[in-house]
């Protein structure tokens, strides 16, 4: 009892602590936990919504057995789908830190080029960039290949048939072209990431690089990277989930048609099985990040 | 000056060179900047402005290879049928009430949780965080089936089993198609990727000098009372970076709508299946009449975003100089 009452006021702030953070960990357990738990155990089930509940039967490796092997596009999905991530995320994260980087710095007309770049941001992420993507890669450009947005741009295929090259250059010139608008177009958020954190750097350090006369080259290497190293891995995270979970991205599509034929178990699998891949991806990405770079750095 | 430009010393004229040299690197530098900063920026006009001519066009100008940018005749027949395949009016106002409240309840939501992690120590700390890294990277989608299956009946601590062996009736809580799916989760902290946002609450928090809340406490203000006049007044910046970003993913979600909702849907449901409303309700077909009238329901479903960005965008622009979300 006596312990109670001299309690400090480490003690007292702690509980203050646990008064804000409990509600999140209640959302936490019901609404995070408990369903990764449950999704995780309908992988080896076979679930079914029927009336007046849902009813489950342990199936055991079925569902993984048969998204493998009689499944006859999920195994082409996965592969597309990682192969897609594997080259888009590095080329967004690098792409958005230049960009980041150029708009944080001073220069004539800033502001307009912000407007401009944060325009993705707001709008990109879902429905209308699909509908575009859609529109552009073979419907509308079929009637007339000016209306295609990407070759509209700049029109690869009379270059190309000017210069003689082979189709098969060009098409592969345009297929680039149209997936450069698809990154840059999902570099919105990552932009604005990158510009608040090139906030965060000291000038001083700029400073002294430039008393010790290092090049602009140098101070990229030297200052900026290093001091941005906790926003890189921010981006990288981000930029892989948001990939992942994109509506143009194979393996979701997929699983979410398997859903709405109430397939839960097969959808689940699915979906684990793609998640732990990018998962497993990323940590080691960050594990080299930090054990070659940031340890490095410090 | 004119010493300067004698050269006194062959130092001064090395000095000189090297001047020019830098000046000339800087120009480079900038030119650089520009070429790249605007070639980029077509790509992401580009887009818009096809969207805008194409919702414009009759569907005769696609045939038209005279006409490439400006219609001859500018159609609004494509707007008037874009908001028909919409439902406007119906899906907007379910936008709103499902997700953009979901967006505000999640704003105000996580800065309790992000405040808590941000200024106090406890000892459960340690796994918060590492809950908090999963929060952020395990997506929604992940847990989507059983989260629907357990809306769908509603008994997540089983209570409602527990009434129902009183009363000995069985209850069914269906609480799908009801704003609760969207309210719940982020009532609580966990809604759609509140992960980052309470990241990005945190590093705000703990760059925020502590002195004015210490001086609050000894005031003997109660910790809430803190929190509520103390660091929410001067978090505006953070508060508002993040209610734009909290809104705009909300409006443009269409995985959790589709699965919580059955009817009612969201404008982002209906734009996605926007193909079929239109062979059915217009029976059309070819490619150049749907893309006119998708185009145009594209430019309706980010209008209302788009004007909100342009209201703030002065504003968004300065904030995320400030915020210092990535410290």
């Amino acid at each position: 009892m006596k312990l109670k009452k001299h309690r400090g006021i480490e003690t007292l702030k702690s509980r203050y602590g646990l008064m804000f953070v409990t509600p999140w960990i209640i959302g936490l357990l019901l609404f995070f936990v408990y369903p990764i738990f449950q999704s995780l155990i309908y992988i080896f089930s076979d679930v079914r919504v029927v009336v007046g509940g849902t009813m489950m039967k342990w199936v055991g490796l079925d569902n993984i057995n048969y998204i493998f092997q009689k499944d006859p596009e999920f195994a082409n999905n996965l592969g597309q789908g990682l192969f897609t991530l594997l080259y888009t995320c590095p080329v967004i994260l690098i792409l958005s830190m230049i960009i980041g980087i150029m708009l944080s710095g001073q220069f004539k007309g800033r502001l307009f080029f912000r407007v401009v770049y944060f325009l993705p941001a707001i709008m990109a992420a879902g429905s209308v960039l699909a509908m575009l993507f859609q529109y552009q890669a073979g419907d509308v450009s079929s009637i007339q290949s000016d209306e295609s947005v990407s070759s509209g741009m700049i029109d690869v295929s009379e270059i190309i048939a000017f210069t003689g090259l082979p189709q098969q250059i060009g098409d592969f010139i345009s297929t680039t072209l149209s997936g450069i608008m698809n990154i840059i177009w999902s570099c919105g958020i990552q932009i604005v990431l990158f510009i608040s954190g090139m906030q965060t750097i000291p000038e001083l350090l700029y400073e002294v690089g430039k008393v010790e006369g290092a090049t602009k080259w140098e101070e990229f290497w030297f200052i900026t990277l290093p001091m941005l190293s906790n926003v890189i891995v921010l981006v990288l995270v981000f930029t892989v989930v948001d990939a992942m979970t994109s509506q143009t991205d194979v393996v979701m599509t997929q699983a979410y048609a398997l859903m709405d034929s109430q397939l839960y178990g097969r959808a689940s699998a699915m979906l684990w099985t793609y998640f732990l891949c990018v998962g497993a991806a990323t940590g080691l990405v960050l594990w080299l990040y930090n054990r070659f770079c940031a340890s490095r750095w410090q | 000056m004119l010493k300067m430009k004698q050269f006194s010393t062959p130092e001064s004229k090395a000095l000189y060179q090297k001047k020019m040299m830098q000046k000339a690197g800087s120009f480079l530098v900038s030119l650089y900047r520009y070429v790249l900063l605007i070639s980029i920026s077509y790509v992401i006009i580009y887009p818009m402005v096809f969207m805008i001519t194409t919702a414009l066009k009759t569907p005769d100008a696609f045939l038209d290879p005279s006409i490439v940018w400006i219609p001859k005749v500018f159609s609004l027949e494509g707007f008037t049928q874009a908001f028909e395949a919409l439902d406007f009016s119906n899906s907007f106002i379910s936008t709103l009430v499902y997700e953009i409240v979901a967006a505000v309840i999640e704003i105000f939501s996580c800065t309790l949780a992000a405040y808590g992690m941000a200024r106090f120590d406890f000892k459960l700390k340690g796994i918060l965080n590492v809950f908090l890294m999963l929060l952020i990277f395990i997506p929604s989608q992940m847990i989507i089936i059983p989260m629907t299956i357990n809306f769908s009946d509603f008994d997540i601590l089983g209570i409602v089993g527990l009434i129902e062996n009183i009363i000995g009736e069985p209850i069914k809580i269906n609480l799908l198609n009801s704003v609760w799916p969207f309210y719940l989760p982020s009532l609580f902290g966990v809604g759609l990727r509140a992960g980052i946002i309470i990241f990005m609450y945190i590093q705000f928090f703990k760059g925020l000098p502590k002195e004015l809340e210490e001086a609050a406490w000894i005031d003997g203000a109660g910790p809430f009372r803190t929190f509520l006049s103390i660091a929410i007044p001067s978090s505006g910046v953070i508060l508002f970076t993040v209610s734009v970003f909290s809104v705009i993913w909300h409006w443009n979600d269409y995985y959790l709508a589709v699965m919580y909702t059955s009817s009612n849907y969201p404008m982002a449901v209906k734009l996605n299946t926007i193909e079929e409303s239109i062979s059915v309700l217009f029976r059309k077909h070819a490619i150049t009449e749907k893309a006119m009238i998708v185009m145009a329901a594209c430019l309706i479903f980010i209008l209302p975003v788009l004007i909100m960005y342009m209201i703030v965008q002065k504003k968004f622009v300065q904030s995320i100089d400030k915020v210092g979300i990535t410290g």
